[in-house]
């Protein structure tokens, strides 16, 4: 039998060597926590995490406290709710308590505690203690100020980013949270940073600054950059994405998200995207509308039609473009492109020991499974179909290979699209829902999130219309 | 004649070498306990009911005891010799004048927890004692004390000496381990005890010098001699007090424990306060004890009576303060300490040292208010007992004893907004 203890009143079973906070987290008693995050190690710093443990003299921390068999746990006793509200004074003293300019505003831990632990005045007359900042690189702008010495930005660092490169130097009232030698972070994980910390200290460069966050609307999802598939949440209002975080999910990410695939939104709302139907006009392409566009793109496919499908999308589209191509092409050769050197899942590696995989599209595993292959850039054709999710990397030289037109369907910058007759603007993987499987076989869905961008349709409108 | 064990060579300056503390029965106590089982020498020890001489005054032998036995990690001997307890001076007396008592002491140890690495943790001032201790050594692995065969056994025991770099919190048993590891000196989170997980992540032992440095004794004339020169019960042996401050005669002095109350010590041994001024204050266990006034002297110098009078003993390092002195001065004095070395991890003390000190600071330039009074014990209310390690409690605890027992004062200070600036007071206040 496992043992059992009581928190409030309430008998938990745990496993041996659980962490009070654990079966707290688990069965849903909140318990206030500064330092303590379940994927990295415990310090018990910021003492938040208060509780009185029957039979035990002194307050204890629930994140470094073991449970044992018959614990008798008060989470909201007199004496802890008196500890925590000391440590809510003791962390505020010293915060410049800037929450109307401060970007972690409206989900800062450090604002919510104070309103259910704090005092609502001060007692604190002395100066408040001041840092000067470094520029800690391009995904992290640091405001020591507002910093409670959790530490978390440290063990991640050391725990989980690959770098030892944040550190704390000097000591007491003085610590002072910062890189090695105030060098640019190195990370490819850095972002995770902004997520982990308790207070606006360190905080996104791609987000500061561009909205509120209680404005946002939040759409759970997954990411696309590589074939690892990290759960998201994507964060938009009024259509425009805003940013994205990490959702957890221990058998794939975890907590985490690497920046590539944080910061892989920004095509979507970007000025550069074809979001018009476009056909080529002399030199180059000319914003039109989708029946003449269609029309333009039915009456030159034709001949040996090279179709190629994106790795970035969905099952559902790739199955639409296995259906389309049997019953409307005569004669066509139905491949998938995406990651230059990636023609089948074999060629898909880890390409760090933490998330980023080297197949840079999200459903490389899933085109394989629905049986196909990838171009290897040869061959010679009459005509090409190229679909695109947004993230597969364009098929250089296609040109040499094709004598017509080359029409494309989907995602696709106004650069790089310069070898293409006809493009029918398409959906990328916020504006539609569907299905991705990730290199270890596991199918997860898409959500839309944003209404398309543009005049851009979905795959299965365009087929629909093509008849 | 009293007992004396570990001041027994002090003052001697040709008591350092390996020659004279072997003519002078050294290594007696090693020779027999390699002829002990380790079983019988923590038994021995546990009988000895020696209490550890750093300041908590945790039963060694209980320490010990608590090594596993089967153990896959190495297990480490780490004699604490960061001494940096204000008011404190014993260690460096030991290392001095009896180096080759405190190796004799940690290879006994080691042999008791199965350590076949040792390490000397000296604090980074002590340049010359370290010096001593490294000259100590090398006598030792000549002499075939330290190394493959201590003494000709079969026991291996290497012994190094780490210098730590300048930190209070390195005094801290697991403060101390970070800082052998070459890590930040920082107090990591307890449990696992170093007993379980220490040094390198295998079980340590960290003892105090004056611990360490009477084990021989022990070994040599057994636990029962040692617990029965105790005058109280779980407290055996004798200790160093280090007395400083306004006595006519300071430094150290060895009594069995609980032999004498405070006010022998001040006035019959230490020969009473200087120019013959009135005591006001006495911290009788380094700065982090909560402090003493005049009235409360008749106090056997032991754990036990210490903890019964709301103070402690800690590491025996009586700071005696006249009526020339100014309490508010002297505990501004004892905050700018712990503040300062405070090592900025958990929150109360990282944030509540500092305040602590700034108020105090405010109130010795003028500009305290009587609510100062209550703002500082409640601050240091909210930090004692709540912090990661102990160096909280040893801030707040003076914070609270001085404004308790000397509130007259900081309120005299406050009405008459004495810029109090080398902490004197005035003729009539102090009536110097």
């Amino acid at each position: 039998m496992s043992p059992k203890c009581t928190i409030d009143g309430k008998e938990y079973e745990f496993k041996p060597g659980e962490m009070i906070i654990q079966i707290a987290d688990r069965n849903g008693v909140a318990v206030p926590r500064f330092c303590y995050h379940p994927g990295l190690t415990i310090v018990a710093q910021c003492r938040m995490c208060a509780v009185e443990v029957e039979k035990m003299p002194k307050i204890q921390t629930a994140c470094s406290t073991p449970a044992a068999d018959g614990m008798v746990i008060h989470t909201g006793s007199e004496k802890v709710k008196s500890a925590q509200s000391s440590v809510m004074e003791f962390l505020l003293i010293n915060h410049p308590l800037d929450c109307p300019i401060c970007d972690k505003s409206g989900e800062c831990d450090l604002q919510n505690y104070s309103f259910d632990y704090g005092a609502p005045d001060s007692r604190y007359e002395e100066q408040r203690r001041t840092y000067m900042d470094l520029d800690m690189g391009p995904v992290i702008k640091k405001n020591m100020n507002r910093c409670i010495h959790c530490t978390r930005c440290i063990r991640f660092c050391d725990e989980v980013g690959g770098f030892r490169e944040m550190v704390a130097l000097k000591r007491g009232n003085n610590v002072e949270i910062t890189t090695v030698d105030g060098k640019a972070l190195e990370t490819d994980y850095a972002g995770n940073l902004a997520d982990i910390c308790p207070t606006g200290s360190l905080t996104l460069k791609d987000f500061r600054f561009r909205k509120r966050v209680w404005y946002l609307k939040k759409t759970k999802s997954v990411c696309e950059g590589c074939s690892r598939g990290c759960n998201i949440e994507i964060h938009q209002e009024n259509g425009v994405v805003y940013r994205l975080l990490p959702r957890e999910n221990m058998e794939i990410n975890k907590w985490w998200i690497c920046d590539e695939g944080r910061f892989n939104f920004h095509y979507v709302n970007a000025p550069s995207r074809i979001v018009e139907p476009s056909v080529k006009t002399a030199a180059q392409l000319e914003t039109s509308d989708w029946s003449t566009a269609l029309a333009e793109a039915r009456r030159r496919i034709s001949g040996k039609v090279l179709v190629l499908a994106g790795s970035d999308l969905t099952l559902e589209e790739l199955r639409a473009i296995q259906k389309f191509a049997a019953d409307r092409l005569k004669e066509c050769a139905l491949l998938h492109f995406g990651t230059p050197g990636h023609l089948s899942a074999d060629d898909d590696k880890d390409e760090d020991k933490i998330l980023r995989r080297t197949s840079k599209t999200s459903n490389l595993h899933g085109a394989e499974k629905l049986g196909l292959r990838g171009w290897k850039g040869d061959g010679s054709y009459d005509s090409a179909l190229v679909f695109r999710g947004g993230r597969a990397a364009l098929p250089h030289g296609l040109r040499r290979h094709v004598k017509g037109a080359i029409v494309g369907v989907g995602v696709f910058p106004r650069e790089g699209a310069g070898d293409f007759d006809v493009v029918l603007p398409g959906l990328s993987y916020v504006e539609k829902s569907g299905t991705i499987v990730n290199w270890q076989g596991k199918e997860q869905k898409l959500q839309r999130s944003i209404e398309p961008v543009g005049l851009s349709k979905g795959i299965a409108d365009v087929f629909a219309m093509w008849a | 004649m009293p007992e004396i064990i570990v001041s027994k060579f002090f003052y001697n300056k040709e008591a350092a070498p390996l020659s004279y503390y072997k003519a002078h029965g050294g290594y007696e106590g090693l020779k027999k306990a390699l002829g002990m089982t380790p079983g019988a020498i923590i038994a021995e020890m546990k009988k000895s009911n020696m209490r550890g001489r750093g300041g908590a005054g945790f039963p060694t032998g209980m320490k010990w005891g608590f090594i596993p036995k089967e153990s896959k990690m190495p297990k480490y001997m780490v004699c604490n010799a960061d001494e940096s307890e204000p008011g404190t001076f014993k260690d460096r007396a030991i290392m001095t004048y009896s180096p080759h008592m405190l190796i004799e002491g940690m290879a006994i140890g080691s042999f008791a927890i199965g350590a076949r690495v040792a390490y000397i943790y000296i604090r980074g001032e002590y340049v010359r004692e370290a010096g001593i201790l490294e000259k100590a050594i090398e006598e030792a692995y000549k002499a075939g004390i330290l190394g493959e065969k201590v003494m000709g056994s079969d026991f291996k025991l290497d012994l190094y000496v780490h210098r730590g770099a300048g930190a209070y919190i390195c005094g801290e048993e697991t403060g101390l381990l970070n800082s052998l590891e070459g890590k930040r000196g920082e107090p990591r989170v307890k449990p696992p005890f170093p007993a379980i997980k220490g040094a390198f992540g295998g079980p340590t032992i960290v003892n105090n010098v004056e611990t360490l440095a009477a084990v021989p004794a022990i070994i040599l004339k057994g636990g029962e001699w040692f617990a029965g020169l105790g005058k109280f019960p779980n407290s055996g042996g004798t200790r160093l007090y280090c007395v400083s401050g306004h006595v006519n005669k300071p430094g150290l002095y060895e009594f069995a424990c609980g032999a004498v109350t405070l006010r022998e010590l001040i006035y019959d041994h230490c020969g009473g306060i200087r120019n013959g001024n009135k005591l006001k204050a006495v911290i009788p266990g380094g700065s982090s004890a909560p402090v003493l006034t005049a009235n409360e002297l008749d106090i056997a110098l032991d754990i036990e009576p210490m903890m019964k009078a709301g103070t402690m003993l800690g590491s025996a390092g009586v700071i005696v303060i006249d009526e020339t002195w100014s309490a508010v001065k002297a505990i501004k004095r004892i905050t700018h300490f712990y503040a300062h070395e405070s090592c900025g991890q958990c929150t109360p003390c990282r944030e509540g040292c500092r305040w602590m000190e700034d108020v105090l600071h405010r109130i010795l330039d003028g500009h305290g208010k009587m609510t100062d009074l209550d703002l500082l014990l409640n601050v240091a209310g909210n930090i004692n007992g709540k912090t990661l390690c102990a160096l909280g409690d040893a801030a707040a605890g003076p914070v609270i004893s001085f404004v308790k027992k000397f509130r007259h004062e900081f309120e005299e200070m406050i009405r008459n907004e004495t810029n109090a600036l080398n902490g004197r007071l005035s003729a009539e206040q102090g009536k110097v």
